[in-house]
Formats: C-alpha cells, sequence, structure tokens
C-alpha cells in the first residue's frame, strides 16, 4: 500500500477517484497479493460466514473455561425479546451478538479475531445487528466489513494492536473503530465521514486499560466487547449527523501510541493491575489457581 | 503494510490472538525448523506471556503448536493430553528477558529423534508473530512469506553460490541477510522469497559443501496464499 498510509492518504484518495472504500482497500490489498480483489471479497465472504455463526454458537450458551462467564449474550436477547428494551432492537442485538463472540471464544470456540479475540466481538456484533434490522444482505455487509478491516490495518501500520503493547484501547478501541467505520459505511456515509466516525470513536477509548481478571479474557474482556460496541454506534451516528472530530484520526493513533506507552506494565495485560488486583480478582485468580 | 486478513483474521479457536494464536503459530514455526516429530518441547515464558499462560490457554496453543496444529485447530484445548498420549514431554518456565524483550516472548526448545532446535520469539498482536532468534543467532522472521534458512561455515562464494541455485529457478529473492559467529566459523543466511522453492532446489542448497543445514519456512505463520 505504498499510496495508502495514513487516514489522511485514504481521504485523498477517496476524493481523487470514484471508488467507494472498500474498492479501494481491496484494491490496494489485491495488488499486494498479487491476487485478484474479487477472490479477496470472497475471502471476506467466507470470514464473515464464520463470524455469523460465531454469534449463533454464542447465543447457544454455555459456560467459559473458567466458570466466570457465559450466558450474558443469551439473557440480553431475551430480554429484548421480552419487549423490556431500553435504546431498540438495533443496540440491544449489537450488545448480545458482541458478547455472544466473546462468550464463545473463552470456551476456545472457533471465532475470526478483528482486530484481536479478546476484541473480536463488536465489529461482527454490530454489523450484523444492523444488518438484520436494515436487511441489508451478506455481499453489502460485508463492504462495510472490508472498510473496518482496512481502517484496521491503517491502525496497526502505526500501533501494536495488543493489550500487552499498548492496554485494550489498542484492542477494543480499535475494535470499536473498525466497526465505527463499516456501519458508518453502510449507512451511506461518505469516507470523510467514516474516518471520523471511526476518530471519534477511539478517542473515547483512550487509556482503556488492559486488566484481565485472573489473566483471562473473561472478566471485563467479554462484557467490555458490549459496551465497546455501543461505542461504536455512537461513532456512526454523530459523525452521519456532521459531528467531526477535531483531532484528526492520525493524531488520535499516534496520541493512542503514546498513551500505551505511559501505561505502567500493570494495566497491559499482566493481570497485575486494575480490576484484577481488586479483592474480588484476586480471590478469583487465587480460587482458579488454587493459590493460598 | 499489513493485510487486511490479518485485521480481519485469523479465523482461530480463542480466547487470546496474542496468547493463543501467536503461541500455536510460535512453536509450529519451531517445529518446522526442527522437520521432524519432537519428543521434548520446554517452554520459557517472559513476562504477561508467563503471567496469564494458563488462562489464555498459552501452555496448550504451544504444545498444539509444537504438535503441527493450526490456530483454527478444534483439537488445541486437548493439545497437553494429545501430547502425553503420543509421549512428548513438555514443560513451561518462567523466564525473565529483561526490560527490552516483548512482553509476549517465549522461548521454544523442540528435540527429536536426532536433532533440537530452538528459537526466541514474541506474539506482536492480533496473532502475528516475530522470530527474534533461531539457534541462537539473531534474526527477523515473521515466518508469513516464504524463506529459507541456511547453516553453514563461513567460507568465500557461499552467498553466490545460494542465490545462483535460486536465480537458476526464475524466483525472486525479496531481501538477505548473512551473520556469522565469527571469521571461518559458524554462519548463517536468510533468504526471503517471493515464491516457495522446489524441493530439488532445497537439495541442492543442502548438497552445497560447507552447508550444515538448511530450514524452509513457507508461511508457516498465515499470509497463506488466496489462490
Ligand atoms: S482487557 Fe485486555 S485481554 Fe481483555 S479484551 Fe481488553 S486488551 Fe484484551
Amino acid at each position: 500500500m505504498a499510496r495508502l498510509q495514513t487516514f489522511a492518504d485514504l481521504i485523498e484518495l477517496a476524493r481523487e477517484g470514484t471508488r467507494p472504500l472498500d474498492e479501494i482497500f481491496l484494491d490496494e490489498e489485491a495488488a499486494e497479493r498479487e491476487v485478484p480483489a474479487e477472490r479477496l471479497r470472497q475471502t471476506f465472504l467466507e470470514r464473515w460466514a464464520v463470524m455469523k455463526d460465531s454469534v449463533r454458537r454464542g447465543l447457544a450458551g454455555g459456560k467459559s473455561f473458567s466458570g466466570l462467564v457465559g450466558g450474558d449474550a443469551k439473557r440480553v436477547i431475551e430480554f429484548t425479546r421480552g419487549g423490556d428494551i431500553a435504546g431498540g432492537h438495533l443496540v440491544a442485538k449489537a450488545i448480545a451478538y458482541s458478547i455472544a463472540v466473546l462468550e464463545e471464544n473463552s470456551r476456545m470456540g472457533v471465532i475470526v479475531a478483528a482486530p484481536t479475540a479478546g476484541a473480536a466481538g463488536m465489529v461482527p456484533g454490530t454489523l450484523l445487528a444492523l444488518s438484520e434490522e436494515r436487511g441489508i444482505d451478506d455481499a453489502a455487509t460485508v463492504r462495510g466489513l472490508v472498510v473496518a478491516g482496512g481502517f484496521g490495518a491503517l491502525v496497526a501500520a502505526r500501533a501494536e494492536l495488543s493489550g500487552a503493547a499498548g492496554g485494550c484501547q489498542a484492542e477494543q478501541g480499535v475494535g470499536a473503530a473498525m466497526a465505527a467505520g463499516g456501519l458508518a459505511f453502510l449507512l451511506g456515509g461518505d469516507s470523510e465521514t467514516c474516518v471520523h466516525a471511526a476518530a471519534l470513536t477511539l478517542q473515547n477509548t483512550l487509556g482503556l486499560a488492559c486488566d484481565p481478571v485472573a489473566g483471562l479474557v473473561e472478566v471485563p474482556c467479554v462484557v467490555r466487547n458490549g459496551f465497546t460496541a455501543m461505542l461504536a454506534l455512537a461513532g456512526a451516528q454523530t459523525a452521519l449527523a456532521g459531528v467531526r472530530s477535531v483531532i484528526p484520526m492520525d493524531e488520535v493513533v499516534e496520541a493512542m501510541v503514546r498513551i500505551g506507552e505511559a501505561m505502567p506494565r500493570s494495566l497491559k495485560e499482566t493481570a497485575d493491575g486494575g480490576l484484577a488486583m481488586t479483592p474480588t480478582g484476586c480471590r478469583i485468580r487465587n480460587d482458579l489457581y488454587q493459590i493460598k | 503494510m499489513i493485510s487486511l486478513l490479518d485485521i480481519v483474521g485469523p479465523v482461530m479457536v480463542g480466547p487470546s490472538s496474542s496468547h493463543t494464536a501467536g503461541a500455536c503459530r510460535l512453536s509450529h514455526v519451531a517445529l518446522a525448523l526442527l522437520e521432524e516429530d519432537p519428543v521434548e518441547a520446554r517452554f520459557e515464558l517472559h513476562s504477561a506471556f508467563a503471567k496469564t499462560m494458563r488462562g489464555h490457554g498459552t501452555d496448550r496453543a504451544l504444545v498444539a503448536g509444537a504438535l503441527g496444529m493450526e490456530v483454527d485447530d478444534e483439537r488445541i484445548k486437548d493439545a497437553l493430553d494429545l501430547a502425553r498420549a503420543r509421549g512428548i514431554a513438555f514443560t513451561f518456565k518462567p523466564k525473565n528477558m529483561g526490560p527490552e524483550a516483548h512482553p509476549n516472548s517465549v522461548a521454544i526448545h523442540l528435540r527429536g529423534r536426532t536433532r533440537s532446535i530452538s528459537i526466541l520469539g514474541a506474539s506482536i498482536g492480533g496473532g502475528m508473530i516475530e522470530i527474534r532468534e533461531v539457534d541462537g543467532f539473531p534474526v527477523s522472521l515473521t515466518a508469513r512469506d516464504p524463506c529459507i534458512l541456511l547453516f553453514y561455515e563461513d567460507r568465500p562464494g557461499m552467498v553466490m553460490r545460494a542465490s545462483e541455485i535460486i536465480g537458476r529457478r526464475g524466483i525472486n529473492i525479496a531481501s538477505m541477510e548473512v551473520l556469522r559467529r565469527g571469521k571461518g566459523d559458524q554462519a548463517f543466511m536468510r533468504i526471503d522469497l517471493d515464491a516457495p522453492l522446489p524441493h530439488e532446489d532445497v537439495a541442492a542448497l543442502r548438497q552445497m559443501p560447507g552447508v550444515h543445514r538448511v530450514h524452509v519456512l513457507d508461511r508457516v505463520a498465515g499470509g497463506a496464499p488466496i489462490t
């Protein structure tokens, strides 16, 4: 992607041509890998099928490895069916589906990392919720998925996407920003709007610590996917309404990297701080590993 | 540029892309370098890798990779039992590799019937990996693209002869790295290729005088060809 290194490049490319964002990303990748863009689109369709299946398996329930999580996605969706919803079907589904993927992940089930396993929920969760609520077919939804992937790749060019290197902002923050870009695209946003959706979302996750209880990708990770999915919806909603991120996306990414560097190691996946070191967090860890 | 398919991917078993999928790929690379079935696997884990090993299934994933499993293999969760059933001994030890080391670093030592291999690698996020040492030689390998590793005796003409064999096949060398312990001592060559090298050429490399061993890494860590 010689000409496509930053979000600024992307906006430039989108401005000068007639290609929509998904085509720009697929063309760049196709050139790099020397494969036809249509073949890549097919691979994305296959991955989308695995993503949808992971939501379905996740909703079926079952406890995690440790027994700490499981069943929450089902709880949210069943509550919604009862009609008691604070936020509409789209919101409820986005939360439930995002959590479902992570519950499946916590059972060592098959998922698609997006961008990581711990943050695998919000991209499929929000896109599937939107596609169901708006009757968008798979072929069209996958275009949003490509945009989400392209956004993630642009962030990954500058930042390592792992809790160990950058805290949870670098996993779920980026996942939510990807989802926001994909959602805005599916809802008809132009390229600048899509980038603003991502920027608004990412900047509102800055500083998010990675503090998994007992070192498991369970608490807070599983439920957090439902919450960061909400940020993605908010990012798309506000950007489509014309709200603009004062700080450009490329600079938000830089800020994320610097915050990640400044974060103490105890808040970067070592399970040595934050929620992991609360009295309850410690008790759970001790029970699990039989530490006296 | 990082591939979109690395971002929306890999398709993998949970729970962690760096601690499960990345770990599996790291020891899969070690297995590819060993080129025979392991009888013993020793893992030394640094920092975050050591701290959250059991919770992330890193132990199972490391062993799974050494058994040759891919990241989406549903048997990863049973890898420890499978290894025991095959009589493969495995151990895990925490090891402080210093403040410079990537928090998700692991040293993998595999022993087969006739040879052993040691690598040092790191899982750098989203299931992507980097190998930083092979048998003590500092390298930088992602194991995504086709790559050849040569261990040989330091003597004149080796680089030329190796590139001749590859060039004859019309395969482009993307990049290359040459290192040696000392003049006339053991040397090491890493050759990144744009396409995999056919077996007979690998055999020709192996027959070059002064060559101790030749390893082939062909997209072990993802980057699978899309055709
Ligand atoms: S808290 Fe840490 S382990 Fe959990 S999802 Fe966030 S970055 Fe991943």
